[in-house]
């Protein structure tokens, strides 16, 4: 019974150090924030043998927003998945999970409860088979020529690349052909850190954008040909 | 929601009340009772009669408040009366039931009514169109605002369901509500991966309302 009890104590400290760890994620404008952090869960995914046929499978569960070919919606509720760089898929997920990112509304399907790890893998797996090509949701379309000059100038060809097919050994999203009304939510929520898990060169990109630079850039981005195609 | 609250209340002044529903439903019903008697599934084919009484001889239950079995994945009825016997999913009259099937009998009562015939409708109950079509909208595309999923996402286009989630087609629009509010609750919390929880969280009692007449109405495959 003692040596019980020593034990149960010696455990104590560790498992305050852990549930301090949990319950304050490092997200960005938090001292120590890195974005591209490797989380160990992120890692544990990484290590998996995936597999898309049970991926599809497990998919089963997002599609009641993401819909049955991933393509999400055009109104831009939710974003379109295929075509994302898998890696891309994989963090965005395990930074949920991790509270980096913070989606409310997603929260629950993608709770440990809801999918394992091994599953997050075969998603990702399952996604990046997926060869639809849809007509995704555009902007206005009069202010694309701004967009397209606040791209280069605004220094976001660099990182996302001249035709915003991103960099999945970077883990830097695709945008191309993305639904115009998610990448501007998206991207107010990144410039307000809201999103949490950005990189922080984002914040300083967007910030000082008006209103209507957003809409042209997002409008830019909705228009390039989807990744896939520009090749 | 302000928009589907006026839908509900000018549908419910439509509404005729049930006894005259019935009383002019009776002498038809009276008719497709006795058709029915030869095509009816014998007795003795049923594993454990036990569950008959109040789900009928081919799952299909008449009574609202009861589900209908039939069509339901056998893995999925398995998991239910074994969640049942474990009091995972409490319910004071299926516990004490569930309680009197012999473990043997499962699999075969699970097989038996998953390879049933699954009706639509509730008979005596007339569905509210303009209700079930608001329920439509959000059975086949979720509700935005509150970011409820698409029902079709996981239990099929045409409700047919699967393993892990239940046929819906055709089930009572009373017992889906009570299963809806049950999940909301947190009076029923058997679903493994609490995402039914979640969503009927998400969910107003109108918007309930309409996708359990929907659901009701759904032929399935």
């Amino acid at each position: 019974m003692r040596a019980l009890l020593i034990f149960a104590l010696a455990l104590l400290p560790t498992y305050q150090v852990v549930a301090a760890d949990a319950a304050a994620p490092v997200t960005i404008g938090t001292k120590g924030y890195v974005w591209n952090k490797l989380t160990p869960e992120r890692a544990e995914v990484l290590r998996k043998t995936a597999d898309a046929a049970r991926g599809q499978e497990a998919f089963r569960g997002c599609r009641g927003c993401h819909k049955q070919d991933a393509f999400g919606r055009v109104d831009g509720t939710y974003p379109r998945l295929t075509g994302q760089h898998a890696s891309v898929i994989v963090k965005q997920l395990t930074d949920i999970r991790a509270g980096l990112r913070l989606n409310p509304k997603m929260e629950p399907f993608i709770s440990t409860d809801a999918v394992s790890v091994d599953e997050i893998a075969d998603i990702a797996a399952y996604l990046s088979t997926l060869t639809t090509i849809k007509e995704n949701g555009k902007g206005p379309g009069d202010q694309v020529r701004v967009g397209e000059t606040l791209y280069t100038q605004k220094g976001c060809i660099k990182c996302h690349g001249s035709r915003g097919e991103g960099n999945g050994d970077k883990l830097y999203p695709a945008l191309a052909a993305q639904h115009y009304s998610y990448l501007l939510r998206e991207m107010e929520m990144i410039r307000t850190m809201a999103r949490g898990n950005s990189h922080p060169d984002m914040v300083v990109a967007l910030r000082d954008l008006s209103p209507a630079e957003m809409e042209a850039l997002a409008d830019y981005l909705a228009r390039l040909p989807d990744r896939r195609q520009a090749k | 929601m302000t928009q589907y609250g006026r839908t509900v209340a000018e549908s419910m002044q439509h509404r005729r009340p049930d006894h005259q529903i019935m009383s002019r439903l009776l002498p038809l019903l009276a008719l497709v009772a006795t058709l029915s008697v030869p095509l009816a599934v014998k007795a003795e084919e049923v594993p454990n009669t036990l569950c008959t009484g109040c789900h009928n001889e081919d799952g299909n239950s008449t009574a609202p408040e009861f589900p209908k079995l039939a069509g339901l994945d056998s893995a999925y009825i398995t998991k239910q009366i074994t969640d049942f016997k474990k009091y995972k999913r409490v319910s004071e009259i299926m516990g004490p039931m569930a309680a009197q099937i012999p473990d043997a009998d499962v699999p075969k009562l699970a097989a038996y009514f998953s390879k049933q015939k699954r009706t639509t409708g509730t008979v005596g109950v007339v569905t509210d169109a303009r209700l079930a079509s608001l329920g439509q909208q959000i059975y086949d595309d979720g509700i935005v605002n509150s970011a409820v999923p698409a029902c079709a996402g996981c239990h099929g286009e045409k409700g047919e369901g699967t393993d892990l989630f239940p046929r819906l087609a055709g089930q009572h629009t009373v017992y889906i509500l009570t299963q809806l509010n049950n999940f909301k609750n947190i009076v029923r919390n058997n679903d493994a991966k609490k995402v039914m929880r979640a969503i009927a969280s998400r969910m107003t009692d109108q918007e309930m309302k309409a996708a359990a007449e929907y659901i009701t109405s759904i032929k399935g495959e």
